[in-house]
């Protein structure tokens, strides 16, 4: 069978036998040392009744065997990138042998097939992204609908919580952490196949990289949903220690799982920006790029940088937890007392990590955000058929967000015990953050005043996700001001609060970007009678669930538990969030539908159904596999609708088409 | 292509605007967002929150009626196919919307960082209370009035307290919140933290854990009783060790519903929990993981609590928590025992 | 099938752009563990010997030193020196490796053939422990992965492949090893010299 030679299968195989490599050596290694095979002896080795394995394995039984656990996870993801074949190039390359870089379908195998194997297309490695990243979603999402059952009454409903409260912190962790990835990937998905379309390159500048970074997310995911079944983990998608340094073991395969998903991102960020700066077409300068190149290329720059932080913050409680390195493990009732010499025996400090951590994940909600702000940016001037209102204020306010997102991260510490008079300074830099978003917000305004406003699915979308992030938005300055976040810290406002920004700047942004170059990457027209049902659907239901979750929380409603007290009043309030994040579902589910059905029946769709003035809907639907054969050469502006007469870009003479040589090695 | 005027939108648009943005703003004023405060610091978390409330309902109001107007106003209509008009921008106009915001979140910081002073302030004359935090469960001791041990925080009515706040060190973090107070503060392993409160209202309250701390988070919870001044003093009073047993039972009750235990043991007899059912417990042969047994009577029930690993029940794993012994006295762990011989 | 490739000139540059990326981005990691280091060590430090670890950082000075003769070398179509100035780093790079294993965190072999760990300090010493495994064992690992990548372009430079116009990959694993030195050159003092120094309780 032909899927079984595919990348993504031989991964797997290939991680599997790695895995027990991995696990076997650290045993041996062991037994050579004369240690007991068992690190935790404390712990039983194995359950009673052979029977009962899965059992013993799912409670977590296999944190007698931590250290062996985690090589065994390291050398899964690199059995699964050999096997995969994301290295063999450079394997070659470190014997010595050339090799030239292909591009196109391998010879005798069908499409499909290059979609579940390793591909340097930048097209090719976007929809894989995507395609990724909608999986993640749906499972995620599911996630959270069987929790949102048990939370739509007061007490215990479902007898998985009755048993063991841990299943509920695992479910709500694992919901949080894989949308995260979810983000992330389509954030990948996005970047990857727009911005070398939107710039006339013919592809990344580092095209192996960019396969490898997009595979190392698979081993990266599977072990985040492997985490759920060998233990959970109880310490929500923050991790914070002390508690992750005595969570069940799942929490270091979550680790582990992270760790690739950001080393993911480093390396794509790392290729969006030398794509950025070296790639673009003839007369393209900066301010000329599509404003969305910007919203990626100052994602990239977050990325790129504040993404170690959580790997670093990740990987000193996973050592914490081997190798017994105390970072943050007291060991004393009061360290701020402490002698020197007493450092010798304890002086951890939890908040450490927390300052590590939130130094990335705050800024990562600027990364979620920042393209699909781009994206809206991008779509209000078609779909108005006006120039984008302010095209030089908008790029640099996405900078300028990324900027003052590195200087705001302690906002979520304000009752953590971190130093007092560091309060107010954070207060206000995350306050500050308000303003280049509100110039946004105003731009786009001034873009849809005016204009002739065409109401296709994309641009429905795009005004939704305005309306939803213009909510989300305007509750960060409550959680801002340190005192009114004395009261709404880690209660359900704050959960409404980033459910708002999250399907404001991300959700419906994505899902706007889905619609709008589905017939450029597919060739097909999607249908649209659907795609407003989903937008229809899903709206209203989204403002019910993140409103009514603003509400729950300020009644009362705390994060993280799967019980509240009836006395609040929010019975009511919780079964409509539920009933909503189920409508959110199905209406999710009718895309999905549409999106796979369509691409088989749907009619052929024009080379630029939308009359966009962007490059890329200069070439044909879908697009060729080199896609700009002849050069483009940009003359004039991006967005100017409205303008008669005035072009963005013309296509070069054959005489000017660049370079093409064959079998270059260097690189990458 | 000939470009409209558009000062007879504007004029439309600012009266929706202002229509809207009241509208919304006596709505949000009037939904209850929160119960009733009962503390004096709650005064200026609310007011922020109030004024807060009030720049939302505007800034809403505005970004959606223009949005929705344009919607409206600018539609493609049937057989349409000319563009809009063209302009690129106005540097006016975007510099108008960057300062103005910036000087709204300008105030909005200054009256942060002013409420902020406010509801943290030190005062003379504040009462101590230490409040120690374990999974999953809240100890308090009033070292003024020589207890050592309460489940329970009795608190007198207007009379300014401090928190001093900590969590076990083995143990992780947790939260103190009690909604009516409006104020919140971590406990954390190895850090100590301080909180001030000044209840004003009579009533009872429940203390929160509001920071994840694992398998019994959402169990975690503590009473407080905000009492009057005499009240408060006869229950110093009152606070000598008992000697009953049926008191000692009802006191061990108490004590394990606020210590958590729940989360873990049953009194209803069911085999399936996570720690042992405390029916029948007394008494009983108990199994042990290394293959022995042992009664289960008075010193074995108070080992298990003081410190669970000494003897571990067959077929469970030691994962009650080590820290009750050093936040239960003696005389709570012999509540507890009553307690527990009282269920049979 | 058609192939996208750009002159090679062009896509070296790309190549040392997207190099000086990746140091930004790791430079960020290496940041963080400093700043580790002075929240939880403060104005103090763990008393250790100081010896060997000034000759270590010496001898890792001194690798880059080699390091840059070997480009040089290559760059002058000088295949002999090259060859050798390679072979010199990669010891040094060993040598300092060693170095940190054997007397930083105190691995010995006891005479009954069991390894014992932490004859100074031990990973569980409190955070001075962690720190400062933690910060010797991620620099230690790039170490590693220094040697290997120099050993790699010595076999391609015995094979022939590298000449004075074409040796983007000497030139990359170059400034990865001189990138390496320069954080220790951070390290080092932040490990050893800053602050006071306090003595074991045992
Ligand atoms: C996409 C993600 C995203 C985005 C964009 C934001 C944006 C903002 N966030 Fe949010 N936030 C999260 C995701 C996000 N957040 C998440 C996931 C958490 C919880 C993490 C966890 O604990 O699990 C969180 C938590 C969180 C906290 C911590 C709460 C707590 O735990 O106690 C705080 C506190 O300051 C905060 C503030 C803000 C602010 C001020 C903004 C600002 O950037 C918003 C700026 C936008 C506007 C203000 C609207 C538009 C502007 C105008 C119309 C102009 C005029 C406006 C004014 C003058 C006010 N957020
Ligand atoms: C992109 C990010 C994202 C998205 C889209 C969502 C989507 C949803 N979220 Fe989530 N959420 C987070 C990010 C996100 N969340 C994060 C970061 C946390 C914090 C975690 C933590 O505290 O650690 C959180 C926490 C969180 C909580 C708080 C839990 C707690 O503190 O106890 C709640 C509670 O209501 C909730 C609910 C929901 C619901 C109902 C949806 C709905 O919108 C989901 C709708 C469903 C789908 C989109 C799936 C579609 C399904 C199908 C189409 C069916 C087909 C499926 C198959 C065939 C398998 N989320
Ligand atoms: C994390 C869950 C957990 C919590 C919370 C917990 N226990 Fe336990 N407890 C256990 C487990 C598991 C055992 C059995 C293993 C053992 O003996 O340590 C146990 C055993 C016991 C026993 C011995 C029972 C027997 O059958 O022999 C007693 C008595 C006991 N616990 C009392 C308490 C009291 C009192 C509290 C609260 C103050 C409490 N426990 C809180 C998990 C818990
Ligand atoms: Cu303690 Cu939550
Ligand atoms: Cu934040």
């Amino acid at each position: 069978m032909r899927f079984f030679k595919t990348g993504l299968v031989k991964g797997i195989l290939v991680g599997l036998l790695w895995w027990l490599i991995g696990f076997m050596l650290v045993e041996a290694i062991r037994v050579v040392m004369g240690l007991p095979p068992q690190w935790n002896t404390s712990l039983p080795a194995g359950p009673a009744v052979p029977q009962d394995t899965l059992k013993w394995i799912v409670s977590g039984g296999l944190a007698a065997y931590e250290p062996a656990m985690v090589v065994a996870a390291i050398f899964f993801v690199i059995g699964f990138m050999l096997g995969a074949g994301t290295m063999s190039d450079w394997l070659k390359w470190t014997r010595g042998v050339d090799t030239p870089m292909q591009h196109g379908p391998k010879e005798g195998q069908p499409s499909w097939f290059r979609y579940l194997s390793v591909d340097y297309s930048h097209k090719i490695i976007g929809v894989q992204y995507g395609v990724t990243a909608v999986i993640l979603l749906m499972f995620a999402g599911t996630l959270a609908l069987i929790f949102r059952v048990e939370l739509a009454k007061p007490e215990l409903q479902l007898t998985l919580f009755n048993d063991n409260l841990n299943w509920f912190n695992t479910l709500v962790s694992a919901h949080g952490m894989i949308m995260i990835g979810s983000i992330l990937l389509g954030v990948g998905a996005m970047s990857n196949y727009l911005v070398p379309l939107m710039i006339g390159a013919n592809d990344m500048a580092f095209p192996r990289l960019n396969a490898f970074a997009y595979w190392i997310n698979v081993p990266g995911a599977l072990l985040l949903v492997t985490a759920i079944f060998i233990g959970g983990w109880n310490t929500g998608w923050t991790g914070y220690p002390p508690l992750s340094a005595q969570a069940p073991i799942g929490v270091q395969y979550f680790f582990i799982g992270v760790f690739f998903l950001g080393l993911s991102s480093i390396l794509g960020s790392l290729n969006i920006v030398v794509t950025t700066l070296t790639m673009r077409a003839r007369g393209m300068t900066m301010f000329r790029m599509p404003i969305f190149v910007w919203a990626a290329f100052s994602t990239a720059l977050i990325q790129l940088t504040a993404t170690q932080l959580i790997g670093l913050s990740f990987l000193m409680v996973a050592m914490q937890r081997i190798l017994g390195l105390g970072f943050f493990n007291p060991g004393f009732p009061d360290i701020t007392a402490l002698a020197p010499a007493q450092l010798w025996e304890g002086g951890g400090n939890p908040i450490l990590f927390q300052h590590l951590f939130w130094f990335y994940s705050h800024p990562a909600v600027y990364i979620f955000i920042l393209p699909g702000l781009g994206i809206i940016s991008e779509l209000l001037p078609v779909f108005s058929r006006k120039p984008l209102f302010g095209y030089k204020w908008i790029a640099l306010s996405s900078l300028s967000i990324a900027l003052v997102g590195f200087l705001v991260w302690a906002h979520h510490m304000f009752v953590s015990g971190m130093n007092t008079y560091l309060r107010v300074p954070f207060m206000l830099s995350t306050l500050l953050v308000a303003v280049p978003t509100g110039v946004k917000f105003f731009s786009w305004l001034g873009t849809l005043w005016g204009g002739r406003i065409e109401l296709k699915t994309p641009m429905l979308f795009a005004l939704g996700a305005i309306s939803v992030f213009l909510i989300g938005g305007l509750t960060g300055p409550p959680l801002g001001t340190v005192t009114t976040d004395l009261q709404l810290h880690d209660t359900y406002y704050v959960v409404g609060h980033f459910h708002a920004t999250m399907f404001g700047g991300f959700v419906f942004p994505f899902f706007a970007a889905l619609y709008y170059w589905y017939p450029k990457a597919i060739g097909r027209q999607y249908n649209e009678r659907l795609g407003v049902l989903h937008f229809a659907l899903m709206t209203p239901a989204f403002w019910v669930m993140s409103l009514g979750q603003m509400l729950a929380g300020t009644r009362g409603m705390r994060r993280r538990v799967a019980d509240y007290d009836p006395a609040w009043g929010i019975d009511g309030v919780q079964l409509a969030v539920t009933i909503a994040a189920f409508i959110i579902a199905l209406s999710v589910a009718i895309m999905v539908i549409n999106m796979i059905v369509s691409a088989r029946r749907a009619p052929k769709a024009a080379a630029n159904p939308w009359r966009s003035r962007g490059l890329e809907w200069q070439v044909p639907s879908p697009v060729p596999e080199l896609s700009y054969a002849t050069a483009p050469i940009v003359v004039g502006e991006p967005y100017d609708y409205g303008l008669a007469g005035s072009t963005y870009v013309q296509f070069a003479p054959p005489t000017l088409a660049p370079v093409h040589s064959a079998g270059v090695t260097g690189g990458d | 292509m000939q470009k409209r005027s558009y000062g007879k939108h504007f004029v439309i648009v600012a009266v929706i605007v202002l229509v809207t943005a009241i509208i919304t703003v006596v709505g949000l004023s009037r939904v209850r967002w929160m119960a009733a405060p009962a503390s004096a610091q709650a005064r200026s978390v609310d007011s922020l929150l109030g004024i807060e409330l009030v720049a939302i309902g505007f800034l809403f109001a505005l970004v959606m009626v223009f949005m929705l107007y344009s919607l409206v106003a600018f539609r493609q209509r049937k057989g349409e196919e000319e563009d809009g008009d063209h302009f690129e921008g106005n540097t006016k106009l975007e510099i108008t919307w960057t300062v103005i915001p910036l000087i709204t979140v300008l105030v909005l910081a200054v009256l942060g960082a002013r409420g902020l002073t406010e509801a943290t302030a030190a005062r003379a004359d504040e009462m101590t209370v230490e409040v120690t935090a374990f999974s999953w469960g809240f100890k308090f001791a009033y070292p003024e009035q020589g207890i050592e041990a309460s489940p329970i925080m009795y608190l007198p009515v207007d009379q300014h307290i401090l928190l001093d706040m900590n969590s076990v060190d083995t143990d992780v973090i947790h939260d103190f919140w009690v909604p009516e107070f409006r104020v919140k503060q971590d406990l954390v392993p190895g850090v100590p933290t301080k909180l001030r409160i000044t209840p004003n209202k009579i009533g009872k309250y429940t203390v929160l854990c509001d920071e994840l701390c694992g398998t019994g988070h959402t169990n975690m919870q503590a009473p407080i009783e905000v009492v009057s001044a005499s009240d408060f003093d006869a229950w110093v009073a009152a606070q000598q060790p008992s000697t009953d047993p049926a008191e000692m039972a009802s006191l061990g009750a108490e004590l394990a519903a606020s210590q958590g235990c729940a989360a873990c043991h049953n009194i209803t007899g069911d085999p399936g929990g996570i720690g042992p059912t405390w029916k029948g417990l007394f008494g009983h042969e108990v199994e042990l993981s290394d293959g022995s047994t042992v009664t289960a009577d008075d010193a074995y029930i108070a080992e298990s609590i003081a410190n669970p690993t000494a003897k571990i029940v067959a077929g469970y794993q030691p994962i009650m928590p080590a820290s009750y012994g050093q936040v239960l006295t003696e005389q709570q762990i012999s509540y507890l025992v009553a307690y527990i011989k009282s269920l049979q | 099938m058609s192939a996208i490739a750009e002159s090679p000139q062009i896509q070296v540059r790309r190549n040392r752009m997207g190099m000086w990326l990746f140091f930004v981005s790791e430079a960020f990691l290496f940041g963080g563990l400093l700043i580790s280091r002075f929240f939880l060590w403060g104005n103090t430090r763990p008393e250790l010997p100081q010896v060997v670890p000034l000759a270590i950082t010496g001898t890792l000075l001194l690798s880059s030193f080699f390091m840059n003769r070997a480009e040089t070398a290559i760059a002058n179509d000088d295949r002999k020196t090259f060859q050798r100035s390679l072979l010199i780093t990669a010891l040094l790079g060993v040598i300092f490796f060693l170095g940190v294993m054997i007397f930083e965190w105190g691995w010995t072999i006891e005479p009954d053939g069991t390894f014992l760990l932490g004859n100074h300090i031990h990973p569980t010493s409190g955070v001075y422990g962690a720190v400062l495994y933690g910060m010797t064992g991620m620099h230690a690992l790039h170490v590693v992965s220094g040697v290997v990548l120099i050993l790699i372009i010595w076999n391609l430079g015995r094979k022939g492949k590298y000449s004075a116009d074409d040796h983007w990959g000497v030139e990359a694993t170059a400034i990865y090893w001189h990138y390496i030195d320069l954080i220790w050159v951070f390290f080092y003092p932040a490990l050893y010299l800053i602050g006071t120094a306090v003595p074991a309780g045992h």
